[in-house]
């Protein structure tokens, strides 16, 4: 629990920062295939990898998985519909066959229509969100945090003790 | 201040850190290390105590399991010495185990699919006694939920069916109709008690107070005088020789009022006749009513004399009771469980959820199975063994030779090709059983869902089984050999038959009756059935199912007493006739006379009334029609009459203005010759 609340203040930090706008969007991108796959799958295993492995923004994905869930829950009548279209489609049934009966595949459970069909919903809108979310961010640190930054009342803020105790802790502990 | 201290600090710059989380690395090892740990040191034990606490849950007694070994390479599972404490007896288990072991295929599992090549389970036991006493889990408080209630009912139901349904003692009965007793006493007691009686007072007051009512009403009826007079007023109305068309309105006029007048008092005939056809209807009822009462009031009085019957069926139930009470309970506490676990598509369960505000469950969406011919199903279990030897070194040992083979459960029978079959045989010595023979087929290939089985014992002794213990007889099996055979057949896991056929041979039996003539009969019929049976056939649709018994003991014995007891029976139920008739007939005969004279008298009389009024009815609309063919001959001769008149005066003018015409044709013709001079 505290891991992912470090996680989460390193998101806002980070996001507040004028660096790693690349690992944000990517975080999120990723914990948007989190929310849309099953919490026990072949897929969720990969993707939290792939966030563990290279430097991917972790808070962003937990923030990112928690609320994509919830979309991912109101989309399910429609990811049900483009689920069984694809995995009825008569020219991929053999593929389908011979995945079903393949090695560790079948573990991403592909053969239930709401699970193909969020697949393939976060798969193509994965990499669309990624660009998305990489221009909100940068326009956000714009238009949001450079403004904050330039108040008379963050500055005043700044120049107290207090800030300064923060900035050292935050230099030598992170 | 602040800005001259922090440019003062000389920071290091930060080394740039490349796309891969190295620093990661170790603390992911330890967390695997740890799991690995947890899964080699602890895992095996909180299996463990989980699966005893599960099983002390569902089982509602104590559940041992000495020792539960997992791996994980060779994917398995091993659980020696199981235990299971009997919730009615804690001081034996119900069931002992003595290993059970099985492997998965990796192969399968990687597939996502468990597939297990064999399991064993061996040295099976029962009825051992425990080291010490099991804990038997304490009854539930009374906040139950709807499903459980619902099961307990059920169970309790089956219970007290079977303690209720042939409790009659039948043989106690029979004891004291060949005793023989003074009935004519104890009748006259009841005299008060037949509701019959009581009854037909009530209903005599009421049809006499009706026959009053009937009587004023007919009273109160239009005389036939009053349709006399209607009559003589309509035969004094013009009908014919009319001068003028005002006289044929008046005429009509007269006798539409007439007609009106009468229509009024043939409707309140009608009325009369629909009311007391009515209240006719409902005096039958309750005649009807009475009668079945007093059906129901010798009905009564028989079973207050305890009027026994002598059936085969009363008496082999009453026979084999309470040898199968406890068989059936144990049926009914299983039925109880299966209900209580069973999922609700299998089961119709009529319990009825409360209503709460709850989220939408989340879809499940629709699981294919792309499966083919020859691959592996979500689960089979290809062979399981069960074995249990005979402990030769100890004598004491309830252990039994079985051995026993199940092929091929798996959760899609369709992807295997075989259906899963079960067979297991053996004995058990030191109970003196032998040949036990059970098997199973569960074909879930075609449309309906079919488990068929067969459970045979050869021979099992018998001794001291008690049968009957009433304060008129006891009666037990001293010794016996018995046999077994049982047919089951679940049809889509809720219509289920069920026949046992229990034989016992080499029966001796031990009687002791009250009544030293029904001992002797008893003595009498036993020594010649020797080899008898029971058998116990239900058919039903689960969870409701009922057991029937018959057995060739129970004619036996019928045909014993049928001699003895036939003639008193009969004389008994003679006499409580005779005593209803001399009751109550005269009684009944009476009101039926009354029913029939209030009948007869009353339809009389409104048929009378209602004949003539209709014949006055007839009578008017006989004058309305006289006047209108009179009118209707007048009308058509004058009618003729100025047609021809018309015809004449037409033929008339045609001929004057031909004249005319000749005539003025002549002049011109003449003035014209005049014009041209000739």
């Amino acid at each position: 629990m505290t891991l992912i609340f470090k996680q989460l203040f390193n998101f806002l930090k980070m996001l507040n920062s004028d660096t790693g706008h690349n690992q944000l969007a990517a975080g999120l991108a990723c914990g948007l295939i989190l929310g849309f796959a099953p919490f026990f799958s072949l897929q969720t295993v990969l993707v939290l990898a792939l966030i563990f492995v290279f430097r991917i923004q972790m808070g962003a994905a937990f923030l990112a998985a928690f609320f994509f869930k919830f979309v991912a829950y109101l989309a399910d009548p429609v990811t049900h519909e483009l689920g069984k279209a694809v995995l009825e489609n008569p020219s991929l049934r053999d593929l389908f066959v011979d995945m079903y009966n393949m090695p560790i595949l079948p573990f991403t459970r592909f053969n239930n229509s709401i699970v193909m069909g969020s697949l393939v919903l976060s798969l193509i809108l994965a990499p669309f969100m990624f660009f998305v979310f990489r221009a909100l961010i940068i326009k956000y640190r714009i238009l949001v945090v450079d403004r904050f930054k330039s108040t008379k009342a963050w500055k005043a803020f700044k120049a107290t003790t207090i800030y300064n105790w923060y900035s050292k802790y935050d230099a030598l502990y992170g | 201040m602040s800005d001259s201290r922090t440019t003062s600090t000389t920071e290091k710059p930060k080394k740039r850190k490349g796309p891969i989380r190295w620093e990661a690395i170790i603390p992911f090892t330890i967390i695997v290390i740890l799991i690995g740990l947890y899964f080699k040191l602890f895992f095996d034990s909180h299996m463990r105590s989980l699966a005893e606490f599960v099983g002390y849950q569902a089982t509602g007694a104590e559940v041992n399991v000495h020792q539960l070994e997992t791996s994980f390479t060779n994917a398995s599972i091993r659980i020696a010495g199981i235990e299971m404490t009997n919730p009615d007896k804690p001081t034996h288990n119900n069931l002992n185990i003595g290993e059970i072991r099985f492997s998965l295929l990796w192969d399968a599992l990687l597939r996502m699919k468990f597939v297990i090549n064999e399991a064993a389970i061996e040295n099976i036991s029962f009825d051992q006694p425990r080291k010490s006493k099991g804990k038997v889990k304490p009854p539930e408080p009374e906040k139950e939920n709807a499903l459980k209630q619902e099961a307990e009912k059920l169970k309790d139901e089956a219970i007290e069916s079977a303690k209720t349904k042939y409790d009659d003692n039948v043989f106690g009965n029979i004891a004291n109709m060949m005793t023989g007793s003074s009935e004519s006493d104890e009748m006259k007691k009841l005299e008060g008690k037949l509701v019959s009686k009581e009854k037909m007072k009530a209903f005599e007051t009421a049809l006499k107070e009706k026959q009053k009512n009937w009587e004023e009403r007919l009273k109160k009826l239009p005389k036939a005088s009053e349709f006399q007079a209607l009559g003589d007023r309509l035969k004094k109305v013009k009908s014919s020789g009319f001068n003028k068309p005002e006289e044929v309105q008046k005429s009509i006029s007269e006798v539409q009022a007439i007609m009106a007048e009468g229509q009024k008092k043939i409707d309140e005939v009608n009325a009369t006749k629909n009311d007391f056809d009515k209240d006719l209807k409902l005096t039958d009822e309750g005649l009807k009513d009475i009668r079945s009462q007093i059906e129901q009031d010798i009905k009564d009085l028989q079973s207050h004399f305890k009027i026994p019957k002598i059936d085969a069926k009363s008496i082999a139930m009453t026979l084999f009771k309470r040898y199968t009470n406890p068989y059936f309970a144990k049926i009914n506490h299983y039925k109880a469980l299966f209900y209580k676990y069973a999922p609700p598509n299998i089961v119709d369960k009529n319990d009825k959820p409360e209503v709460k505000i709850q989220p939408r469950v989340r879809e499940n969406g629709t699981t294919y199975e792309f499966g083919k011919l020859n691959a592996y199903p979500t689960f089979w279990l290809k062979k399981a063994l069960i074995s249990s030897k005979l402990n030769s070194s100890d004598p004491n040992s309830k252990n039994g030779n079985l051995k026993g083979e199940i092929n091929d459960i798996t959760t899609n029978q369709l992807v295997t090709g075989k259906p899963t079959l079960a067979s297991i045989s053996g004995d058990f010595p030191s109970e003196k059983i032998e040949g036990i023979d059970f098997k199973l087929k569960f074909d879930n290939r075609t449309k309906d869902a079919i488990i068929n089985t067969t459970f045979g014992v050869k021979s099992f002794g018998i001794s001291a089984k008690e049968i009957m213990n009433t304060p008129d007889i006891a009666m037990s099996f001293a010794s016996a050999i018995g046999g077994l055979r049982s047919d089951l057949e679940l049809k889509n896991y809720k219509e289920l038959s069920l026949k046992i056929n229990n034989e016992f041979r080499d029966v001796d039996y031990q009687v002791t009756a009250k009544n030293k003539d029904v001992e002797g009969i008893l003595v009498n019929v036993f020594k010649e059935a020797r080899t008898t049976n029971m058998v116990a056939e239900g058919k039903g649709t689960l969870p409701q199912f009922d057991l029937d018994i018959t057995s060739d003991l129970g004619e036996r014995i019928q045909r014993g007493f049928e001699k003895e007891i036939n003639a008193k029976i009969e004389e008994l139920k003679k006499k409580i006739k005779d005593y209803v008739d001399a009751e109550i007939n005269k009684q009944k005969e009476q009101i039926e006379k009354q029913v029939n004279e209030l009948r007869s008298k009353a339809e009389g009389e409104l048929k009378k009334v209602q004949e003539q009024a209709e014949a006055q009815k007839k009578l008017a609309e006989n004058k309305i029609n006289e006047a209108k063919s009179d009118i209707e001959n007048r009308m058509n001769a004058e009618k003729a009459k100025a047609q021809a008149e018309a015809n004449r005066r037409l033929k008339e003018e045609e001929n004057k203005a031909k004249k005319a015409a000749e005539d003025e044709a002549k002049k011109q013709a003449e003035k014209l010759k005049k014009q041209l001079g000739f």
